[in-house]
């Protein structure tokens, strides 16, 4: 049954999401019957059949990394999309979290 | 006839003829806004005065005799997860309620050069994750033929201004069905391209092997003028495909359709469609048959687990695109004692329930032990539905279904219930699924309603559903209908 494969902390977790006690509640059951649901496709034969299907012929190709400069209005504009600066830096939170020796 | 009801084509020929002017169909186009969108909330944002300016320039450069663009003066709708440079893009959601683009789509950018008049940012499921767009963080777009009822989503909102004659035409995108099946439901013409054909560089991603943008308009042609404007091969796209140069001005006056081989999937036609939809579309079949088309009945046998490799593969891409949200180079952040906390509290505040919905079940398929069960299966199974398509069109041209199982339904009574909210793409997931184009085209009323069909071409072959959808059109008078004279 679905109810066991999900823990909705794990999950949360790895997505990086905050959910409220009530959020969880409502959440759980419909991951439940969406699964239940998709797990109709167990029973579908795809022996030898290739899991890498991609909708059209094209192939990778490669070109050269060349640097160009950017409009300074996009640069402009990306600066004042910062939630957060100094200056011209983006200013984030701290990646290392401090630590009382 | 109103300026604001007028067809691209009509309104491109009395703009060249100086019978209208761009100020003229702006204003009219406006007046509808005016008129009827605080009820219907196609429009997220209008840019009133840019779009008069726009269109007394371009009136100025018609009058000096300056060469102008193919859509010059045209009013067109963009859905909000198409970047135009300098405006808000908000995917309808809350974590970019204040974010500004900073620089064009390809889209935007060739629309621009060929000198349409961007009307406005129109209103969409967050994200583009919905078959309603009540999913939008800014409120619902009611659907025009009855204000009641929702608009199909998720571009539900530059579909109800074509609609509802607040634009001319429209861009949205379409992942597994959001622009065919809100044209179906709203009485217009809604195209997903061949995927690759339209640059999605600038698009808000949602599903990256799905995303397509696609052209809505009153007329086949109009879409066909508006796919011919954006779609090629685009540099900063680097799945764009390039198209060798066909002529779809020229197919498009092929008026024949005599002996050209229309399948009929039967796996289409289910239990618990409405009936109504189902008369309204045999009834379009019988129609090209008397015309001279061949109906043939064919068989895409894995069509009844389309869906659900739709809610496998579809989830699992969303998540990946949608960790980009995290609060730190642009978007809502909030603030928190440690990075991991802030973006967790970001991404808790700024998504709405469907969206948090589908991350959780695309991190679930992708998570360690689940990975082959759920996610590698439903790619072998993907690799069955081309298979499928691939063997049916050995036998037929293009493949003709309904768009949709019902008619609009009421605003509200599947927003809570997620499965009943995905059966309303059960008719349109495939071709996405497959990476064939798809266009709706208006076929009759049910119950009052509008209902569509729609044709699945081979890969690239958007021509075959231009032809038909055009010789279709040219019988029928749907498509001339307005939901303000009922």
């Amino acid at each position: 049954m679905a109810q066991n494969l999900v823990n909705i902390d794990h999950l949360a977790n790895l997505a990086r999401l905050d959910f409220s006690d009530e959020e969880k509640a409502t959440i759980a059951p419909q991951l439940w019957s969406i699964l239940e649901y998709v797990g109709k496709l167990s029973q579908v034969d795809t022996t030898n059949v290739s899991n890498r299907t991609y909708v059209t012929d094209a192939v990778n190709v490669w070109r050269e990394d060349i640097i160009e400069s950017c409009d300074p209005e996009i640069v402009a504009r990306c600066l004042e999309a910062f939630p957060k600066k100094v200056g011209t830096a983006l200013s984030v939170p701290g990646i290392f979290e401090e630590r009382t020796l | 006839m109103n300026l604001n009801e007028l067809t691209i084509t009509e309104a491109k020929k009395k703009l060249a003829d100086k019978e209208i002017s761009a100020v003229d169909l702006v204003g009219a186009c406006i007046a509808s806004i005016d008129k009827h969108d605080a009820d219907v909330h196609a429009f997220l944002e209008v840019f009133n005065d840019e779009a008069f300016a726009q269109a007394r320039v371009i009136d100025k450069q018609r009058t000096a005799g300056e060469e102008l663009g193919d859509l010059a003066g045209i009013p067109l709708a963009l859905k909000d997860n198409i970047l135009m440079r300098g405006k808000k893009a908000t995917a309808g959601s809350q974590i970019l309620e204040q974010h500004i683009a900073a620089y064009d789509s390809t889209v935007a950018a060739r629309l621009k050069n060929a000198g349409a008049i961007l009307l406005g940012r129109a209103n969409c499921d967050e994200f583009a994750m919905g078959s309603s767009t009540e999913g939008s963080h800014f409120g619902p777009t009611a659907n025009p033929w009855d204000l009641s009822r929702v608009p199909g989503g998720s571009s539900g909102g530059p579909v109800a201004a074509v609609a509802g004659g607040m634009a001319l035409g429209g861009f949205g995108t379409d992942t597994g069905g959001s622009v065919r099946q809100p044209a179906a439901l709203c009485g217009v013409v809604g195209m997903k391209p061949t995927y690759s054909r339209v640059s999605r560089y600038g698009i808000i991603a949602l599903s990256s092997s799905f995303d397509q943008v696609g052209p809505i308009g009153r007329s086949v042609d109009d879409v066909a003028t508006l796919l011919r404007i954006v779609e090629g091969k685009d540099s900063l796209d680097a799945t764009s495909t390039h198209l060798d140069e066909t002529t779809i001005a020229e197919l498009l006056h092929l008026e024949e359709i005599k002996g050209l081989r229309v399948g009929i999937p039967k796996e289409y036609f289910i239990d618990g469609m409405d009936p109504e939809v189902e008369a309204r579309v045999r009834e379009a079949i019988k129609l090209l048959s008397t015309h001279g088309a061949e109906i043939i009945e064919v068989s895409l046998p894995h069509t009844n687990v389309a869906l659900e490799t739709y809610y496998v593969i579809q989830p699992a891409e969303a998540a990946a695109n949608l960790e980009r949200y995290d609060g730190m180079r642009y978007g809502l952040r909030a603030t928190a004692p440690t990075l991991e906390q802030s973006y967790r509290m970001t991404r808790g505040e700024g998504f709405g329930a469907e969206v948090k919905r589908r991350v959780m079940l695309g991190t679930f398929v992708l998570s360690a032990g689940y990975v082959d069960a759920y996610y590698k299966k439903a790619q072998a199974v993907r690799t069955l539905i081309r298979r499928d398509f691939d063997e049916v069109f050995k036998d037929v041209d293009v493949i003709l279904t309904p768009t949709s199982p019902t008619a609009a339904w009421p605003l509200g009574e599947k927003f809570d219930d997620p499965i009943a909210m995905y059966l309303a793409d059960i008719f349109t997931v495939s071709a996405n699924l497959a990476g064939l184009p798809g266009i709706s085209v208006p076929c009759g009323f049910a119950h009052g309603l509008p209902v569509g069909f729609q044709l699945i071409g081979k890969a690239f072959d958007e021509a075959t559903l231009f032809k038909v959808g055009h010789f279709y059109q040219s019988i029928t008078e749907w498509h001339k209908k307005s939901p303000w004279d009922v």
